[in-house]
Formats: C-alpha cells, structure tokens, sequence
C-alpha cells in the first residue's frame, strides 16, 4: 500500500479504514464467480460490510424466478378496461357526489372545472372464463385468458401526476434517486446468465406521452452494474457494443483483459467500488457482443407464434415485437424485463385513443401468458400488467355523450398479475360503485412491491442497502405482503 | 351456609390485600426517612407495625378461604400462601419487639426491614401471577414478544402440526386450565369429573358433558357460553373462557367431538384455522415436500464437481442447501451428467432444456431423492425410453417434456410417479385423446400440452 497525496485531502473518511475494510474483499475476488454476487463480490461493497442479512439470500423458497413487467405508462383507465361500473352508466352525466370525493387533491387540469359530470364506460363489459371476470369490449383477446390471472382492483398510490408515481412504483419513492425494483433484484438475487444483464428495459418505439427517464430504471445507490440496460430495436440492440471497425474481437480482448489490470491497480490504489463495478461491465459488455445479437433474433420463430402474438411482432420496437422478445429473454433466464408502453394518458378524446391503445397491447399480452404457460415458464416467470395510477370515474372537460376524458386518481386503479406463485382466476380488492374510492383490501404500492419480492423469494424488509447513513429497502419503511395474492 | 360465608368472605382478599401493602410502606418510609426521631415518631412506626400485622391478618386469612374454594391449583398458589403468612408472622414478631422496646440496633432494623420488603414483593408477585396470569409482569414491556398462546404448546409439539390432536392438545389443556381445579377425579362439583375424555363426556347430575356433533345442546359448551351474568356461567370466578377457546371447543363438537380428531383437519374451515393459527403461534397450512425437507450444504468437494462454465446454479434457501441447476451449454455429455449426479441430494430444481439430451443420459437421472422440477423440455432425441428412468423420481412434481418425441405410451410411465402434478406436453407426439384419458384417471394432474 503506498500513500497518494490527494487522499489526505479527504478527512472525512481515513484512508487506513477505507484500504483496510476494502482489501478485505480483494482476495475473495473473482471475476468469473457470479454465481452469486453477494458471497463473490459483495465484500467489496465496503458501505454494506454489515449487512449479513443479505448473505441469506434469497430468504426463503422462491415461487418466481424471472419478472416480466408490462408497464402501461401514463395510466390506462381502469374504469374502461377492467372496473365494471354500471352505477356510472345509470347516473351519466349527474354530479359526482361531493362526499364520494371528499377531501381527494384534483390535478391542476380539472380542479378548475364547475362540473364533474360522472362518465360511464363507452364500452362493453362482460363476464369471462370460469372466474367470471369482468373484462370489457377493449381487451377481447386478454378476456379469454382471465382464468390465468391475479386482478388487484384496489391499487392505490399516493403521486397524482405521472413521474412522481411512476418513480414510486418503479422505485419505491416518489423523489427520483432510488434503485428500480430491477436493479434491487439484481443486487439480491445476482444474475441466472452471465452472458446477459439480469435487468433488461424494452421500450415501444415511436409512442408519444409521458417521458420515460432512464432513471426509472436506474440503479440509485447500488452498484452501477445493477442498473436496467435497454435494448433498442433495429440493428444495434444496446448501443456502443460492436467492436470499432477494423478491431478484431481477439484483439478487443487482448485490450480488456489489459484494461482491466490498470483498473485492477487503481482499485487497490483509492478503493473505490464503482471501479469494480466498471470491469463487470467491460466484461458483460463483451460477452453481450455474441449473446445479445442471438437473444435479438427472432428468425427461428414459427409462423404460428408470430400469428399469436399479432402481425405487430415481426416489426422490431412494437409492443408486440418487445413481448415476444421478453419471452425469449425469459427462456435466457434474465431476472427482470421491464416493458414500457406509453400513450395511455387520456385526458380527453378517451373512447378514440384508448381503443387503439388497447389493440397494441392487447392480443400480445395475452399471447405471452399463454406462450410463456405451454412452454412451462409461466411456473417460474410472473408477469405485471399495470400503470402509475387510475383515471377519474368524471370526464375532464366536456363530456358529450360520445365522447368524455378522465384525468389523473390516484385513489384506485387496476393491476393484473399472472404466473408463478400468484392465484389463478381471481380478483382481489374491489372499488366502490362510483368506482372511486376502494371499499375493499386496499393495496397500496408498497404492498404490491413487497408481495412481488416475496413472490421472488425476498423479505422485503431484509433486503437493505445502506447509503448516507441508513439502510435503504425498495419498500422504505412500508408494505405488507398481499397475501391473499399467493398461491 | 358456613362454605358460602367463607367464600364471600374469600373474595374479600383482594379488596383487603392492599391495605397492609400500603402500611407497610408507609411505616418504613417513615422508619427510614425520619431522622432524629421522638418518642411518638416511634410510636407511630410501631403502631404501624400492629396494623400491618392486622391488616395482613385479615388478609392471609380471607385469602386462605379463597385459594379453598377450588379455583385454583395448589402449585399456583402454594409460594403466595406461605410467603403471605411468613409476612404477617414477620410483621407480627417486629411489632411484638417494638412494643416491648426490644433495642434494635441499626444493621438489625435495616435487615428486618429489607426482609419485609422482600417477602411483600414476592408475595404481590405471585398473587399478580394469578389474577394477571402467569408473564403479566414483562409482557407489556416494549421489544418483547407479545406471548400470544394463552394455552401454551411446547415448541416441539409446535413444531409438529401435523400429528397434533385436537382433544389432547388443545381442547383438555383447555378444561384443565379452566375447569378441572372443581371438576376432577377427587373434588368433583356437581358429580362432573372432566379429567378423563370419557367422564367428560359422560357430564355429572345436570346431564350428559357433551352431544357429540351438537355444541348447542352440550352442556359443558352452554355452561361455558352463557352471559357472564347467569347463574350457571362456567367458571364461576378467574378468567372466562376466551372467545378462541369457546370457538375452538364449538369447532371441536360440532365436528364430532371424537378423542382422535388430528388438529389439521380444521384445514376444512378458514375462520376456525386462522384462530387456532393465531391463540397456538401454529402453522396449520399444507406443507409441500420442499417446506417440510431438512438438507444439509453440499460438501466442497461434490460442489467440485459441477465447477466450471457448464454447469450454473442457485441456492434457493438460505441454508444454501436445495440447489437450483442448468447445463447451460449446448450438448450435454455422459460425463456431465455424471459430474451432476455427484450434488443429486441437493438438486431441487434440474433445467436441462434444449441441450440434445438422449434417452441414455436419462437413466443417470433416477434416483435424484429430492428433485421436483425437470426441465427436459426441447431435446428432439428424447423418447418413451427415457422416460421409464424418471419413474423412480419419488418427489417429481413438475415434469416438462415440451419438444421432444414421447408418445401415449410414455403417459403409463408417467402416470406412475405419484408425485407429480403438472406434466408439460406441447409439441410432442402425445395424441389429444391419451391426454382426455389421462385426465380422467389422474385428475389432479394438470396437463398443458399447448393452447
């Protein structure tokens, strides 16, 4: 150990303590054994020294392995999909009762508004399967499989506007700056394939609304390496990965494997562990030339499966073509795939818009629950079909009898889960008839997070990093377990 | 008469009790913290004295013809008796000292005083135990575990849900707590002895204990159930019956109320399950094969074996015990397998997929005694064959055979493994109507052979 002298500049923290507590690890140290991140790597991560209950992972028998997250961004309406209310059709057009809403906080978009004429749905709802789910007219291929899935009708969130619930349900928080559900699983549970990243981000192409901020994937305070890595469609699926022209692929190696000793030195050098984190990187970056460019094509595929999945999925960026991919990803043992899909927000013209947001989204989902059971994944595999929040039982502006918007609530909303460990045909929770406030098993945010961990095989209040002097956890310092959800 | 005046006067004790306590504090506060004291000081300390000793007299005695009535177990109130009347003796002798002007030196006083402090503390301690019960003492304190079982059941018992009976292990612990100091074989009230199951059942000169199969029409159920008011209510004093222990004997006779029900079979209400889960800290809940297995780690030199870029696993508990295993390669070799066998104990989980398995390598899979999952989905050269090696897999539960070339006759096999409970069979040469007549015979099974 030799002594550098812009060290002794920071009096904060000893650089006796930070070699000593860091060199600790080194030994331990291999690249190769990622078998599991926390015996091989986790020494390293000197701020977590302590935490041994992280050693234990996972904390009991996992009834999932792999997530898939079909994230509807901007917040699907809940009223015109899943949450039949008849009352809101008998009463259109009548006031919303003023104790229905009660003390709710409105957007700036409708707070301002004299009326807040009650909207029924356009669309028709009818019962399906043996569970008897109502679904409506909008998701006719979804109705079919309801017997295979977990309706929650009683979400709720505490963020009325889009990122701030966004960054809660992803993050657990709605201040931006913490790890994504992805990145905590992968800094628990370490990677199933380490020629690919355990958290994978697929993003519809070409769809206005809402920003998405790759933060919403980001890995917070964990280590870099947990952070979602996106893959785009086209030709260069994670961007910066192909060898320059005229660079060889043993040369490329020659290069990290030289690059990595420097890096080795600067590590013992300042003891930082985001280096560690820089030469995992390099090396997954390497491995992913050839695993990615495989996992990406779709060639092999049966005409028969592009048809269950809808004509969409041979056109690369589309819902359709990101669900079937994820399944490939899935058959690949990656932890975590988070689908986006935004445009849902709609605040007016809602009958016109959603109709064809639906359609996108739709006969894929479906076809990836039931590709992913005949294929035996959905045992291990949870799938989440779910946005930030809900839409208004009341039409935001005009609401015309053809014709109606909702705005933001946050007070209830819809999410549909299916697969490993979670019942099949069931609904849980329930709103009132307004379908405006939850009268029954509400489900905060929160609980979904944790009842997803524990599907995982984590006790979400174990799983703890600690940054800036606490220990942080996905839940914060909330969430029960839904387990009225387990099978 | 006299037994019923006795018994009025036993329940006096606790409204006289606190009088000496009180007393007594008060004589040694005024003993320790006056200084310089006259003739009438002490004269008051001895007065004191006299009326502890009174008070306490009243009060050993009215406790005498409580803890006689029958309510209660002699072990419960043996130390509080005797130390009760160790106090008054105490208390007696120090007054008979003063009075005489016996001279106590200093250290003397001291020890006697601390004596009767002692004696007091541990006296109110053992009545608390009884009115409060028996942890009333540390069970409000912040960071412990509130101890929720009222009837307590060993951890071992506990930990074995399943050979539990219901009579013996919660419905007598019941009785006993709270009947049996009246009703037993030497001291039957009423001719009712409820120490045995039979005399229980058989009831005492108000009829029979118990109508099999109808709570509402036994007695011991009504007695126990009444407004706390009535006449009749059973137990006449201590702490009733909770609302759990009531449901749970309800729960008990309306199912028969046979000495050889086992406890799990309350799996078949959610209501009753949940209460007695919850009064037990028991864990009544269907227990797969995996939640009921004790393994230990693989030994390093097994784990040796499945080293290397082939082979990838998981530990899926946090004894690091139950591994989770793939061949992540694309061919799989004799020796490979071989190499795996080496961990079966530990193999829960086998993923196998799509790595041009053949029927041969399949016979190095059968005697794996823990594993529930295969994954053999994907291998072209897969074929009934192979599949007769997976019969001896006692524990298999879930089989994927996706993709590969079993036909109807390897559904015999398979129909073997009593196991198993879900079998995937998409693209394979299965025929539909093997598939409905397998159905039919395995019912439980759950068959996906594509949509």
């Amino acid at each position: 150990m030799h002594c550098n002298d812009h060290h002794h500049e920071n009096k904060n923290y000893s650089r006796r303590d930070f070699l000593t507590k860091t060199s600790l690890g080194l030994g331990a140290l291999s690249l190769g054994s990622m078998i599991s991140p926390v015996n091989a790597y986790g020494q390293s991560e000197f701020l977590n020294l302590l935490d041994s209950e992280k050693m234990k992972l996972p904390h009991f028998v996992p009834k999932a392995k792999r997530v898939i997250y079909l994230f509807q961004s901007g917040a699907p309406s809940q009223l015109d999909l899943f949450d039949y209310k008849p009352k809101l059709n008998e009463m259109f057009g009548k006031e919303v009762p003023k104790s229905i809403i009660g003390e709710q906080r409105l957007t700036g978009m409708s707070s301002g508004q004299n009326s807040f004429p009650m909207a029924g749905s356009l669309f028709q709802f009818n019962q399906h399967g043996q569970s008897g789910a109502w679904m409506s007219e909008l998701m006719p291929y979804t109705s079919k499989i309801v017997d295979d899935l977990c309706f929650i009708k009683s979400m709720y969130t505490d963020a009325i506007n889009h990122d701030p619930a966004m960054t809660m349900i992803q993050t657990g928080s709605e201040l931006p700056g913490r790890p994504s559900i992805g990145s905590w699983l992968s800094y628990g549970l370490g990677t199933d394939n380490k020629n690919l990243p355990e958290f994978v981000v697929l993003v519809t192409k070409g769809k206005n609304g809402q920003p998405l901020y790759s933060r919403l994937w980001g890995n917070g305070f964990l280590p870099s390496q947990h952070q979602g890595v996106q893959f785009r469609s086209g030709k260069d699926a994670v961007l910066y990965l192909d060898n320059p022209p005229g660079v060889s692929s043993g040369i490329r190696e020659e290069q990290l494997k030289s690059l990595e000793k420097l890096q080795r030195i600067q590590h013992a050098d300042i003891g930082d562990p985001e280096i560690l984190t820089k030469i995992s990187n390099y090396e997954m970056a390497y491995r992913m030339q050839t695993s990615v460019p495989e996992v990406m094509d779709v060639s092999d595929e049966p005409e028969y499966i592009f048809d269950l999945y809808g004509e969409d999925s041979k056109n690369p960026g589309t819902f359709a073509a990101n669900c079937l991919l994820a399944r490939k990803l899935v058959e690949k043992d990656v932890k975590f795939i988070q689908l986006y899909h935004r445009g849902w927000d709609q605040h007016g013209n809602l009958p016109k818009d959603i109709k064809k947001q639906a359609k996108e989204t739709d006969q894929a989902t479906a076809a990836l629950i039931q590709d992913l059971k005949q294929r035996g994944l959905l045992e291990d595999t949870l799938v989440i079909w779910g946005g930030e929040f809900g839409r208004t039982n009341y039409s935001q502006g005009m609401l015309k009898p053809d014709n109606y918007g909702r705005d933001h609530h946050p007070r209830c909303f819809t999410i549909f889960m299916a697969g490993a460990g979670v019942k099949k045909g069931i609904t849980i929770g329930a709103t009132d008839d307004f379908g405006y406030n939850i009268a029954e098993r509400p489900v905060h945010v929160h609980d979904f997070q944790a009842t997803l961990m524990h599907l995982l095989g984590i006790d979400h209040e174990k799983l703890t990093f600690k940054f800036q002097g606490r220990r942080y956890r996905l839940t914060d310092v909330h969430g029960n377990v839904v387990k009225e959800v387990l099978a | 008469m006299l037994t019923e005046f006795l018994d009025f006067l036993g329940s006096l004790h606790p409204l006289i009790v606190h009088l000496p306590i009180g007393i007594i504090l008060l004589t040694i506060a005024i003993d320790v913290f006056m200084r310089n004291k006259n003739n009438s000081v002490h004269r008051v300390i001895t007065m004191g004295w006299f009326f502890t000793f009174f008070t306490g007299l009243l009060a050993a005695l009215f406790g005498w013809f409580l803890g006689d009535n029958g309510y209660y177990f002699e072990s419960q109130i043996n130390i509080h008796r005797w130390s009760g009347i160790a106090l008054v003796s105490l208390s007696f002798i120090i007054w008979v000292l003063r009075y005489i002007n016996f001279r106590f030196s200093k250290p003397f006083n001291r020890s006697l005083n601390l004596t009767t402090i002692i004696l007091l503390m541990v006296t109110g301690h053992f009545g608390g135990e009884m009115t409060h019960g028996q942890n009333y003492l540390f069970e409000n304190l912040p960071y412990i575990e509130k101890e929720i079982s009222l009837v307590k059941l060993s951890e071992a018992k506990r930990s074995k849900a399943d050979s539990l009976m219901v009579y013996e292990d919660l419905i007598h612990p019941i009785l006993e707590e709270k009947c049996m100091a009246c009703h037993n074989q030497n001291h039957a009230h009423g001719r009712l002895n409820m120490s045995a199951f039979e005399s229980m059942v058989k009831g005492g000169n108000s009829g029979a204990g118990i109508k099999k199969g109808k709570p509402y029409e036994s007695l011991i159920y009504k007695r126990v159930s009444f407004p706390h008011d009535h006449p009749k209510f059973m137990p006449p004093a201590g702490v009733p019956l909770s609302y759990d222990q009531i449901a749970t004997l309800e729960w008990w006779i309306d199912n028969g109320a046979e000495k050889q029900i086992p406890v799990t079979s309350v799996r078949n209400d959610a209501k009753i399950q949940r209460m007695i889960e919850m009064q037990y800290g028991l864990d009544l809940k269907e227990k797969t094969f995996l939640e009921t297995l004790k393994l230990a780690s693989p030994s390093p030199e097994r784990l040796n074996s499945i080293q290397g870029e082939k082979y990838f696993f998981r530990y899926l508990n946090p004894e690091q015990s139950f591994m989770d295993l793939k061949f992540t390669k694309k061919e799989i070799k004799t020796k490979d397998l071989i190499n795996i066998q080496k961990v079966k104990k530990n193999i829960v989980w086998l993923n196998l997929m799509d790595c041009m398995l053949k029927d041969d390598h399949l016979s190095y899979l059968n005697d794996f005694p823990n594993l529930t999952r295969l994954k053999i989905q994907k291998n072209p050269l897969i074929t009934n064959k192979g599949i007769e090696a997976l019969k001896n897999l006692e524990n298999l539960s879930e089989l994927n055979l996706y993709g590969t070339q079993v036909s109807d006759a390897a559904l015999i096999t398979l129909g073997q493994i009593q196991s198993l409970k879900k079998l995937f069979l998409w693209n394979t040469r299965i025929t539909p109507q093997a598939i409905a007549d397998f159905k039919a015979q395995h019912p439980d099974i759950e068959i996906v052979a594509g949509l």
